[in-house]
């Protein structure tokens, strides 16, 4: 069912900045020197530094669960990509920096803003998500909360799997100059 | 119920009567779109070549070589033979190429130029502080990842934000300027203090300030975890815009009852200049708490002051005098039009016989493509961010001061309060 996510939840306190506790800039840096990087080399660093096993012990389709301010910091995607490496399936939080929400759309890995989820849903229960709806349901305690649905040019890029993706296939099937 | 000034420009740029705050919507914009060399790469454009695709309207792309400068690192040179390279297979006009000699910080050059109008929405490549032209009364974004979605199909979407207002009133003393007014203000706010908001800057302190100092205090949204900055046109903004374009434009302003997610107010009558220590972003604090730490460079830059006004106040201070041997001064005007204008009065006359360094137009200092720092170096910067290795070496130290601080401190060779010089 496209939209439909479901996944244990790993949850996360305090501010989380880009630079830092999600994906350290320095190490992006080191990276970077060698080559263009992947998204499953940058996920082996996923909040390492909060939880220096996170990429080990994260199973695929997991969510994130965060507060308030998730994504803190500058435009920088290597987080956002960090985060889809290690097979996350989506971010929910109380509310996230704007430049991480717009780029982890874009680079395919849902972020949803859901008033009340750091109070309902614990460390390790099991959570459905249904995008176009805008529901969370969590399995474990049999709480249920809304957010905002994502629309169809919103699902267009998640289910491509990214802006790019989704932009190529338009390439490819149709005229030079798409606007 | 009234509407802010955000939700009828984005309403205006969807195409819909009215919006509702987080609910996602598609955004068209009739204003250029800046990218620059050291990034257009990363965001997308190099794919646009590899599919063979084309630009919506190369019309509406702007080539601004602002981050680089005369540099020797950052691979600038190839970057720059890269981007001729595209900017040829997309027919971006030559007229819209702002190559060295021309050139200036992006968001600097983009609202000299009157690029964003007031009542549009206005993209940027990459770089949140293009929030700076939110003073033109414009919703200002950058891309990010998403620059190369938006230069083929010439729409992008947006989250529909809410937003916060800010009144400022009161006269800073002198010593004092735009920039103490933001970080003070900023600071209270905190980093967690307007997450995914549109600051909204009001009061008459704002009312009263040049179209410069505006700018300024709009080009440091995001260490609020604000999304930008955005300022209600008034006569001074109108007069600047028609001075500076002849495109059409429709203002917009918010209404007397818009809803906001809170109003905070602050009286700056009795400020102090603040300095902000390394290595958080977020700890904000008044000079008297850091007089006395040495410094041995200085920076007076960036898109939050390298304007004219910036400029004269460091002349106040430097005329006369030079700075303390073992300190490395650079003061790097913002665009070429600003350069020009500090020819014309003097100033580069005066910096230069202080002994400072005047590199041409850019980002440089700021992000470590210019004068950068080594190990053990303690920089006094009007630069936006303080973060370790930001301007070179990770072991170096940067504090954030407003221009007579820094100039101030690179004549005694410590941090002091700008006051005893005036």
């Amino acid at each position: 069912m496209p939209g439909y996510l479901r996944g244990n939840a790993w949850v996360f306190e305090g501010i989380l900045d880009v630079d830092w506790e999600i994906c350290p800039y320095s190490l992006v840096r080191d990276l970077q020197r060698k080559g263009p990087i992947t998204y499953e080399e940058l996920g082996r660093y996923c909040m390492i530094k909060v939880d220096p096993e996170f990429p080990n012990k994260v199973r695929k389709g997991d969510f994130i669960v965060a507060g308030h301010n998730m994504g803190y910091g500058h435009d920088h995607d290597h987080a956002c990509m960090a985060i889809k490496g290690a097979g996350v399936g989506a971010v929910l939080c109380e509310s996230a920096a704007p430049y991480f929400l717009r780029n982890s759309i874009d680079h395919g890995l849902p972020v949803l803003e859901i008033p009340g989820v750091a109070g309902a849903v614990r460390q390790g229960d099991e959570v459905e998500i249904n995008l176009e709806r805008g529901l969370l349901h969590n399995r474990t305690t049999g709480a249920t909360l809304t957010c905002i649905p994502f629309p169809k040019f919103i699902m267009e890029i998640i289910e491509a799997g990214g802006l790019y993706p989704m932009l190529r296939n338009l390439v490819a099937a149709g005229p030079r100059r798409l606007g | 119920m009234g509407k802010t000034i955000t939700e009828k420009i984005l309403a205006r740029a969807a195409g819909r009567t009215e919006l509702t705050p987080g609910t996602f919507v598609e955004v068209t914009t009739p204003c250029p779109t800046v990218i620059a060399p050291h990034s257009a790469m990363d965001k997308g454009a190099g794919l646009i070549l590899e599919w063979g695709a084309r630009v919506f309207d190369p019309r509406r792309i702007k080539i601004v070589d602002g981050h680089y400068g005369a540099t020797a690192s950052h691979n600038a040179a190839e970057n720059r033979r890269i981007m001729r390279e595209w900017a040829v297979v997309m027919e971006v006009p030559e007229e819209n190429i702002y190559e060295l000699g021309r050139q200036g910080i992006e968001n600097m050059v983009a609202v000299e130029q009157c690029w964003p109008l007031p009542g549009t929405c206005y993209f940027q490549g990459v770089n949140g502080h293009i929030s700076t032209a939110g003073a033109l009364g414009a919703f200002a974004s950058a891309l990010s990842y998403g620059t190369a979605g938006y230069l083929l199909r010439g729409r992008t979407w947006v989250k529909v934000p809410r937003s916060l207002k800010i009144v400022v009133t009161g006269t800073p003393p002198a010593g004092t300027c735009q920039r103490d007014v933001s970080e003070y203000i900023l600071g209270q706010l905190g980093p967690s203090g307007a997450v995914g908001m549109v600051l909204e800057w009001t009061g008459p302190y704002i009312d009263r300030l040049s179209m410069d100092g505006r700018f300024a205090i709009c080009s440091q949204a995001l260490f609020t975890g604000a999304w930008t900055a955005i300022m209600n046109p008034d006569r001074t903004t109108i007069a600047y815009a028609q001075a500076r374009t002849t495109e059409a434009f429709e203002p917009l302003v918010s209404d007397p009852d818009a809803e906001y997610a809170a109003v905070r107010e602050f009286d700056v009558s009795r400020l102090e200049p603040q300095v902000v220590p390394p290595p958080k972003r977020h700890i904000v604090k008044p000079v008297r708490e850091v007089e006395g730490v040495p410094i041995n460079r200085g920076f007076i830059g960036s898109d939050a002051n390298a304007w004219i006004d910036d400029l004269r106040l460091a002349a106040k201070i430097l005329k006369g005098r030079k700075i303390k041997r073992g300190v490395i001064l650079n003061i790097t005007p913002g665009t070429v039009t600003i350069l020009k204008h500090a020819l014309d009065e003097g100033l580069i006359r005066t910096f230069v016989e202080a002994e400072c360094v005047v590199p041409t137009p850019n980002e440089g200092m700021e992000w470590g493509a210019n004068t950068p720092l080594a190990t053990g170096d303690v920089c006094i910067a009007t630069a936006q961010t303080n973060y370790p290795g930001r301007m070179g070496s990770n072991d170096a130290s940067i504090y954030l001061a407003n221009p007579l601080t820094v100039v101030a401190s690179c004549i005694e060779g410590a941090i002091v309060d700008p006051r005893k010089y005036l």
